[in-house]
């Protein structure tokens, strides 16, 4: 199914949200606007915004701290996701969690824990119950290459593999796990190879390529939706900053940084809508500026927004327990 | 002086009450539950057709069928992590811990997701699942098949855990367990699976979390016990009777969160309390008890607070005569009850 002109600006408006609310993200830590860190995910936007686009909200996806751009584009509102990170009551999470632990129920986007890989395991149980209620819900669960090391992750494509579950699994292989390189990590070039032994298909792709990896994502998609099983999608892309705010990332080098600066995925991407005239100056223009004020709206909010009320200290622990 | 059944516990009697043991009002209530709530499913090692190694999930299978009672592979993580997804999308999942000896392997899934889901969403998810875990020392399993951890898990806010001692309270608590919004670690004593009958109402019931049950009422000491411990603290109150020693015991039931105005109300009344529990001592039930007792009701004491537990060895071992050493008896328990009523 050729990628219609829309859903090119869509994916275009999404990229460009999620590089703009990163970066302003990231300025906002360092001004001290907000504690804790930051895990900014620049460089990476084709992988999460390409498989997110135009999932419904009734489809799950499994994320971590660096999936903001996942968060963006399966529907949390940035306003929120502000409040989230200013630990303010609006967040959804009442200010209890982290700041880029983000969830959003209405939107399928379950708030995550630190464990590295546990998303993964937590929404292909979602999957097996969507089997058992005969729904033909989605879900795709993101990690980086360094989680694949995680036994859980292996269970987890183990039993989705069993059950043919309605999972896509997208690997991107950003070659840092934090500090550690990939090649102390996983003995194989290409990710995608371990799906061989779930029974299922895996393909390695650009993943600074947006039109590539929503094509390949819409594939896996649907083959999920129609009951034949999961995917494994590797993208090969690169984290422009460090593992959070607070990491200079003085592991690697600048030629390997400068190098993956170059493959950048969205200019990338304006780059092909323009040539083939999809979009044009006037149009990026404006999109930018829509996106600014929605920035500012979200930022004005969120700092707003009033701090949590120490009594809510115990709220939410449990549930009544009759 | 008197021996009384579960304070909630109907006579035998009764016309539509049977007599069962442990396993058996576990798996009617599992039946029972199933029928009710067609968003129950079990999945866990081998309890599909071969109904689980101890035969606790016998019949559901057949009855119920393969989407809703799953043989799992070998997966302790994906048994308890993965059904947290599936609680979130609307199931009511029960996942079973074949040996609590393999609950290490579930504790991110347990404490990190289905604990904290709750309270980490700012309450926009909850994570309503059973974890049902066999669990227990008695039965010559050696060291790794005879564990029972539940007091790591009451260091898990978020997470209830509970721990019959008959069936009555077994069939009671697993019903509220699955009628609730909260993740229930659910115990299930393996020695008292067939070594412990009585009534079980074949109506529908229910027995509160939460609420601690005073099983036999007596004035000169308060004993805090549940599971097995509960049914040899019962033994050791027996044997003193008939010295004259009036012991009441209560049966936590829920060990967390529990009820702290039961136990506080006892030892107003008995001015001392022992605390008898399965695991190694330090850290163990007993420490939480003990001190709960020794910071509000400090005041009733007349004596200190005592533990009757087994030794801080890693488990029950398998050599007979050290197996023998290991797990308190009604003697033992016996004799620090005298111990604290002669202070």
């Amino acid at each position: 199914m050729p990628v219609s002109n829309d859903e090119l600006r869509g994916l275009y408006y999404y990229a460009n949200l999620v590089r703009q609310v990163d970066e302003r993200c990231r300025r906002l830590f360092k001004q001290g606007r907000f504690h804790g860190t930051y895990f900014s995910a620049v460089g990476q936007e084709a992988t999460v915004v390409g498989p997110c686009y135009g999932l419904r909200p009734d489809d799950v996806i499994g994320i971590q701290h660096r999936e903001i751009g996942a968060v963006i584009t399966k529907g949390m509102p940035i306003r929120y996701l502000m409040a989230q990170l200013f630990a303010r009551q609006d967040s959804p999470d009442k200010g209890k969690s982290h700041p880029c632990h983000y969830g959003w129920k209405p939107a399928g986007i379950i708030t995550p824990a630190s464990t590295i890989a546990a998303q993964t395991v937590i929404v292909t149980g979602c999957a097996l119950a969507w089997k058992i209620q005969k729904k033909d819900n989605v879900t795709i669960a993101f990690v980086g290459e360094g989680a694949t090391s995680n036994g859980v992750w292996h269970e987890a494509l183990n039993f989705a593999g069993v059950h043919k579950l309605a999972c896509v699994f997208v690997v991107q292989d950003n070659l840092w796990a934090e500090s550690v390189p990939k090649r102390l990590g996983v003995p194989v070039d290409n990710l995608s190879e371990r799906a061989r032994a779930y029974g299922f298909p895996g393909v390695t792709i650009d993943g600074n390529d947006m039109i590539q990896t929503y094509e390949t994502s819409q594939e896996a998609i649907r083959r999920a939706r129609r009951g034949d099983g999961p995917t494994l999608i590797e993208m090969k892309t690169y984290r422009w900053y460090g593992h959070s705010e607070i990491d200079p990332a003085n592991y690697r080098t600048q030629e390997e940084l400068e190098a993956w600066k170059k493959k950048d995925p969205v200019p990338r991407f304006e780059r092909v809508l323009m040539e083939r005239g999809i979009i044009d100056e006037a149009y990026k223009q404006s999109t930018l500026q829509k996106i600014e004020r929605e920035i500012e709206e979200a930022i004005e909010f969120a700092e707003k927004s009033p701090h949590p009320d120490p009594s809510s200290l115990m709220e939410d622990v449990y549930a009544p327990l009759a | 002086m008197k021996t009384m059944e579960p304070t909630t516990a109907p006579p035998a009697a009764a016309p539509d009450v049977k007599t069962m043991t442990l396993i058996e009002a576990i798996t009617q209530g599992l039946h029972e539950e199933m029928e009710r709530d067609e968003r129950i499913f079990l999945i866990g090692e081998d309890i599909a057709s071969y109904g689980g190694v101890f035969k606790a999930t016998r019949g559901l299978y057949e009855k119920f069928g393969p989407l809703r009672v799953i043989d799992s592979p070998i997966s302790e993580n994906f048994l308890v992590q993965g059904m947290v997804g599936a609680a979130i999308v609307g199931l009511i999942p029960s996942p079973e811990i074949q040996f609590d000896d393999f609950i290490s392997l579930a504790v991110d899934g347990i404490v990190e997701h289905a604990a904290k889901m709750r309270y980490r969403s700012g309450g926009m998810f909850t994570c309503p699942m059973v974890i049902r875990c066999c669990c227990g020392a008695a039965v010559g399993g050696g060291l790794f098949h005879s564990q029972f951890n539940a007091s790591w898990f009451m260091h898990a806010p978020g997470l209830v855990v509970v721990a019959p001692s008959n069936p009555y309270d077994a069939k009671g608590l697993l019903k509220s367990a699955f009628r609730g919004q909260n993740p229930v670690l659910y115990y299930e004593h393996k020695r008292l699976y067939r070594t412990v009958k009585g009534p079980v109402p074949q109506h529908d019931y229910t027995v509160p979390l939460g609420k601690a049950s005073v099983v036999r009422e007596g004035s000169h000491v308060t004993v805090v016990s549940y599971a097995l411990m509960l049914q040899r603290s019962l033994e050791a109150a027996e044997k003193l009777a008939a010295e004259g020693i009036e012991v009441e015991v209560i049966d936590l039931r829920t060990l967390a969160p529990y009820d702290k105005e039961t136990i506080l109300a006892s030892v107003e009344k008995t001015a001392r309390a022992v605390v008898v529990y399965e695991s190694s001592r330090t850290m163990g039930v007993g420490a939480e008890i003990g001190a709960m007792i020794a910071e509000d009701g400090f005041s009733f004491l007349d004596a200190p607070v005592r533990r009757v537990s087994p030794p801080d060895a890693p488990q029950e071992p398998f050599a007979p005569v050290l197996a023998d050493q290991y797990l308190p008896d009604a003697n033992r328990i016996a004799q620090a009850i005298r111990d604290t009523v002669a202070y």
